[in-house]
């Protein structure tokens, strides 16, 4: 067993839910299911992240926001999606606004389904994606691709993630008079 | 003697050149021919005089008095000048001064000159090896500035509204008048000629500072000339005394003169002389002259501020030096104001934003330093003021060269503004950083100087000082380290804006680096083959505090950090280049955007942290100027009421030097490699000792003891990839810095080089979280720099008291106690506990980083390292905590084997202490963490230093 299984840090984002899955992932977090036991520790940033656990599903608000974690995690990286909306979209899926399940955005390695999910199957679906992790960990020490395992990069209604900044710049440029909030909402005053 | 001719004619002839000479190429060609020949005379002047000691030179007494004939013309000259812009410019103050100057110019002139010829020195100047040194410091880096302000001038005027008069041979000729007066100053044994020297000075930097005639130029001038006339009047009044009490007007012999039972004579003049010497130096009271000399052209700032006006103040007080032993009301003086002045003006550099006047207050400070270590007037001290001056002039002529060429290419001088400059003025930018790690961090020479100045305190027990010093070190660190961060930042796609930049500022500025870097490499050398046959000559001994192997340390990472910053060396260019992270999308991670909720761009802006409710300006200032007012008046008061036995019977004084049992270098190397390899594996099981004990404290069974190893190999087979591509080897510096501090610790060497060692680490971490200009890290990183500021105080404090204790500062030393040092130093090891929580960023105190999940910083300083840079983090901080830990237990070391058992136990006790506290705190805000550790090192501080140092006095 590689040193990837023995220490899955892992990042959490809520997607288009009802917050009830949302509340089950923190709630596997608490110190009654102790998941440090295993070395996971739930780190909120996607640079130090092992593992991106996705609750709720995918809408054309949330989606870049998705990719855009998943980019920026290294190598290797698993996915696990939390709840049946982050497999399939769920009872949401019919709904004008969303995409679907996450697998629309990102390549999903685990699915962990429920509504809501229990928190024994998101730590036994974190426990296999740790196993996957392995797996991908030793592709790379291989020199190989370890995006070869798992679904390769869907498609999606969205613009592919390459123009992802051209189109946002144009965006930006387009409404910079009136939507540019200079220093409002994450200015990071040290207060 | 025809070399000193020499250095006094060359800028006086150039200077007469360059008002006859105007064109700009004339200009250019003159400059540089003076400057080039000014500065081999200097050299030349070195060699030859550098290693032979005092010399006098012997001036037939008609050649003399025709000498002083002419100096008394240029006094009534300098007078007239004075008058003329008074009048002009309707300054009544000014003309008061200046009546009263002239009045006091000429009656002294009176009584001088009408004794003839045959009352002349026969020996008027002189040369040792402090004269030597400022010869070259003005020789040198005053010519370099002469250079560099001809690519300036050239911007200058460019910059200046249309039709505007060119007056720049005015210019460039009173600088090269300057170096002149300078070297009369440096190298006059008789003080008639310094007076004119300083005179001329005063004369000429209201000249330059009034070069622009705008009604604020205007302002300041004659707020420069005003205060520095009291200063020239004290001066006068002290020759005028001097001459009554019938003492030769020669420097030499008033240092004697204070050896011998008429000593008495001097109480007054070396007052008024110290007063002068204050002035000239921008000490509070008088500080607000150099605030107001920046609205000058910068080349200006550096000449005045670094290495010319300012140090003639200081030059003169260590030239004093010998006699502040003898008279205390001036030693406590001067001390106590130049201590006053460091900490307040240290404080208030934390509230500016505009870079010249950070570097004002910061010249401020630091002359204030040397002003204290030259009124304690015992060697090391001296050692210490001699070693500021130098390091002070590289240091800080380069960052107000570089400031004046930012100023130049980007067109402000805010700190705000030079965000990510390091990618685009990318050559310039490294020259500024080297500039500001001189200023104040180990081991380049500024620090190793406050290091001499904290002996030399020690072993007068002067307690005040001591605490003010701390207190004022740790400010200076926090404002250096974010100015810094706001430099590193490398921007991704930058525009590189250094073509513009003249060749002749690069050639300045270039040069004082190369001397700057030769002054750090080559400070064992100097210190032993210059400095320290002078203070024997003057002082009788020779103080040696540091290890010559220490000293060849420091040479090696001096060089080390060069390396770093100059070379491309530990580019990981390869790596892949990610954005930061913004919390959500981000659109264009080098403005900061981000999509933000409702589809807007949102950018999210950091600006630099200013405390203006903490240190506010305008309140400190009150508060210094009274203070150090009401100082010199005591002072002076103190002479009418006490007889003149106390007055001249000697300060305070404790022969305390410190041993040297260090191990040398074969035994640090042995210990650096010893650390190297046992810290990381017990700091890692520590760390999951820590992770296991918290978990059992909370009901769970928590992790494998091994746990961090495995988070660490993980992330080493990460994926690499990295903001930027300078952040690995800042990474990488911090660990092998703090190496060699756990090294220094336990092989037994100097433990005030282990603490800056340690402290240079984490600016080093710090610098890292800064370069990648996210606003998570930045915080983080500000925050780091806040705890920094925090605990430093109460380290130094610390490390006093083990040179309090032990009588060393080696931890060696612990080994020959017979007693723990414990025993004297409750308070201070009680400080240590309170602020290792700080420094072991645990909570209530982990407003940078923290080991548990979230905080609302996301990772704060380490949000932006990836795979490798963090593990290295991880490494460090097992060796941080081990070292930390070592702290506590020295205090429980003595000279039997059973000390090392309770050590361990007390170690053992204090990390089960603090993961207990970890646990069953919450955090607090940072107002809350940096008053109370200030709190608890002022109080624990005080209370035990005054203990441990006064003691031998009662």
């Amino acid at each position: 067993m590689g040193y990837a299984s023995k220490s899955p840090w892992l990042i959490h984002y809520d997607g288009s839910s009802c917050n009830g899955c949302d509340i089950e992932v923190l709630d596997s977090l608490m110190p009654l299911y102790d998941l440090e036991r295993f070395g996971i520790i739930n780190t909120g940033n996607p640079k130090h992240a092992d593992i991106f656990l996705v609750t709720g599903s995918v809408n054309h608000q949330n989606i870049n926001v998705v990719k855009h974690i998943y980019e920026q995690m290294m190598e290797p990286k698993v996915v696990v999606a939390c709840g049946i909306c982050a497999c399939t979209g769920g009872v949401f899926r019919d709904c004008y606004n969303i995409i679907g399940g996450v697998d629309k955005a990102i390549p999903v390695d685990v699915y962990a389904p429920g509504c809501a999910v229990r928190p024994e199957t998101i730590i036994d679906a974190v426990l296999k994606a740790v196993e996957i992790l392995d797996e991908k960990a030793k592709r790379l020490a291989a020199g190989e691709d370890p995006a070869t395992i798992g679904k390769p990069m869907p498609e999606t209604p969205n613009a592919p993630v390459d123009e992802r900044h051209a189109a946002a710049e144009a965006t930006a440029k387009a409404g910079e008079a009136k939507t540019e909030q200079p220093a409002a909402a994450t200015k990071q005053t040290n207060e | 003697m025809s070399l000193i001719a020499a250095l006094v004619a060359v800028p006086l002839i150039a200077a007469v050149l360059l008002m006859l000479f105007r064109s700009e190429s004339q200009r250019n060609v003159i400059t540089i021919a003076a400057a080039a020949i000014t500065g081999v005379t200097a050299v030349a002047f070195a060699v030859q005089y550098l290693f032979v000691g005092h010399v006098s030179f012997a001036l037939p007494q008609e050649t003399s008095y025709i000498a002083t004939w002419v100096f008394t013309a240029i006094d009534i000259v300098l007078c007239a000048v004075i008058l003329w812009h008074a009048v002009r410019y309707k300054n009544r103050l000014a003309l008061v001064l200046g009546l009263v100057q002239t009045v006091g110019v000429i009656a002294f002139a009176n009584m001088t000159l009408s004794e003839g010829a045959g009352h002349m020195l026969p020996e008027p100047l002189y040369s040792d090896q402090l004269s030597v040194i400022m010869v070259l410091i003005v020789g040198l880096v005053g010519s370099a500035i002469c250079v560099y302000a001809l690519g300036y001038m050239h911007d200058f005027q460019h910059h200046e509204p249309a039709g505007a008069p060119d007056r720049r041979h005015f210019f460039s000729a009173l600088m090269f008048i300057f170096l002149s007066a300078m070297f009369v100053i440096v190298l006059s044994d008789n003080l008639e000629w310094l007076f004119t020297g300083w005179e001329i000075t005063t004369v000429c930097s209201f000249l330059m500072i009034g070069y622009t005639r705008t009604d604020e130029a205007i302002k300041n001038s004659f707020r420069q000339i005003n205060l520095n006339m009291i200063g020239g009047l004290a001066f006068l009044a002290a020759l005028i005394m001097l001459h009554f009490g019938g003492i030769e007007l020669s420097l030499a012999a008033f240092i004697e003169t204070a050896s011998t039972t008429q000593a008495a004579v001097l109480i007054f003049p070396i007052l008024l002389l110290s007063v002068a010497g204050l002035t000239k130096a921008a000490q509070m009271p008088f500080h607000s002259w150099l605030l107001g000399a920046m609205v000058a052209p910068t080349p200006t700032s550096a000449l005045l501020h670094s290495s010319t006006m300012v140090k003639a103040g200081v030059f003169l007080l260590v030239k004093l030096a010998p006699v502040y032993m003898v008279f205390p009301a001036a030693s406590i003086m001067v001390v106590t104001v130049g201590g006053v002045t460091f900490v307040l003006c240290s404080f208030m550099a934390i509230s500016q934003s505009n870079a010249k006047r950070v570097l004002a207050y910061s010249t401020i400070a630091n002359l204030g330093l040397i002003a204290a270590c030259a009124g304690v007037g015992i060697a090391e001290a001296a050692w210490a003021a001699v070693f500021l001056i130098i390091f002070h002039t590289v240091s800080k002529s380069i960052l107000f060269l570089c400031v004046g060429t930012v100023e130049h290419r980007i067109g402000s001088r805010n700190i705000e503004d030079m965000d990510g400059l390091f990618s685009r003025l990318p050559r310039l930018t490294r020259f500024m950083m080297l500039g500001i790690l001189g200023m104040f961090v180990a081991p380049f020479g500024m620090l190793i100087s406050k290091w001499a100045t904290l002996v030399s305190f020690a072993e007068t027990g002067n307690v005040v000082f001591l605490i003010l010093l701390a207190f004022g070190s740790a400010a200076t660190f926090f404002f250096w380290a974010k100015w810094l961060g706001k430099l590193a930042g490398v921007a991704q796609k930058a525009e590189n804006v250094e073509a513009g930049v003249h060749r002749s500022e690069w050639f300045a500025i270039g040069s004082i680096a190369v001397l700057m870097l030769a002054c750090c490499l080559g400070l064992p050398a100097i210190s032993l083959g210059v400095v320290s046959p002078y203070l024997e000559a003057t002082f009788g001994s020779n103080p040696q505090f540091l290890g010559v192997d220490n000293m060849l340390i420091m040479a090696v990472i001096v060089a080390f950090i060069a390396i770093v910053f100059l070379t491309p060396w530990g580019r990981a260019s390869k790596k892949r280049r990610v954005e930061v992270y913004l919390g959500g999308t981000c659109t264009d991670p080098d403005s900061r955007r981000f999509h933000g909720s409702m589809g807007r761009t949102m950018t999210s802006t950091k600006r630099n942290w200013y405390m203006q409710d903490i240190f506010p300006e305008h309140a400190l200032t009150n508060v210094g100027v009274i203070v150090c007012l009401g100082i010199i008046l005591m002072a002076f008061a103190a002479c009418f009421i006490f007889n003149t036995d106390v007055l001249t019977g000697g300060t305070f004084y404790v022969e305390r030097l410190p041993r040297l049992v260090g191990p040398g270098l074969p035994g640090l190397l042995l210990g650096v490699v010893v650390f190297a390899v046992c810290a990381p594996v017990i700091g890692c099981l520590l760390d999951g000792l820590d992770r296991k004990v918290s978990a059992h404290m909370q009901g769970r069974v928590g992790p494998k003891l091994l746990q961090p190893y495995y988070d660490v190999r993980k992330l080493l087979a990460k994926e690499q990839a990295s903001v930027n591509a300078v952040d690995e080897a800042y990474i990488t510096c911090a660990i092998i810095f703090c190496l060699l501090a756990g090294g220094m610790f336990i092989s037994g060497s100097n433990l005030l080089m282990c603490v800056f060692l340690v402290t240079l680490a984490t600016l080093f971490v710090i610098i890292a979280s800064y370069s990648a200009r996210s606003p998570f890290a930045d915080t983080g990183a500000d925050r780091e720099c806040l705890q920094v500021m925090s605990y430093e105080p109460m380290l130094l404090i610390m490390t006093v008291g083990f040179f309090g204790a032990t009588q060393s500062f080696d931890t060696a030393s612990l080994l020959t106690l017979e007693q723990p040092m414990i025993i004297s130093l409750i308070p201070i090891f009680l400080g240590l506990l309170f602020i290792l929580t700080i420094k072991l960023r645990k909570s209530p105190f982990d407003y940078s980083y923290s080991h548990h999940a979230h905080q609302e910083l996301v990772k704060g300083i380490t949000t932006e390292m990836e795979g490798r840079t963090l593990a290295k983090v991880e490494i460090m901080h097992w060796c941080e905590t081990v070292l930390f830990l070592m702290w506590v237990g020295m205090f429980f070391i003595w000279d039997n084997p059973i000390s090392f058992v309770v050590a361990l136990a007390v170690v053992a006790l204090t990390w089960f202490f603090e993961v207990f506290i970890d646990n069953n705190s919450a955090r607090t805000k940072w107002q809350f963490g940096l008053k109370y550790a200030w709190l608890v090192a002022l109080v624990a501080g005080v209370v035990n230093l005054f203990y441990m140092l006064i003691t031998p006095f009662i």
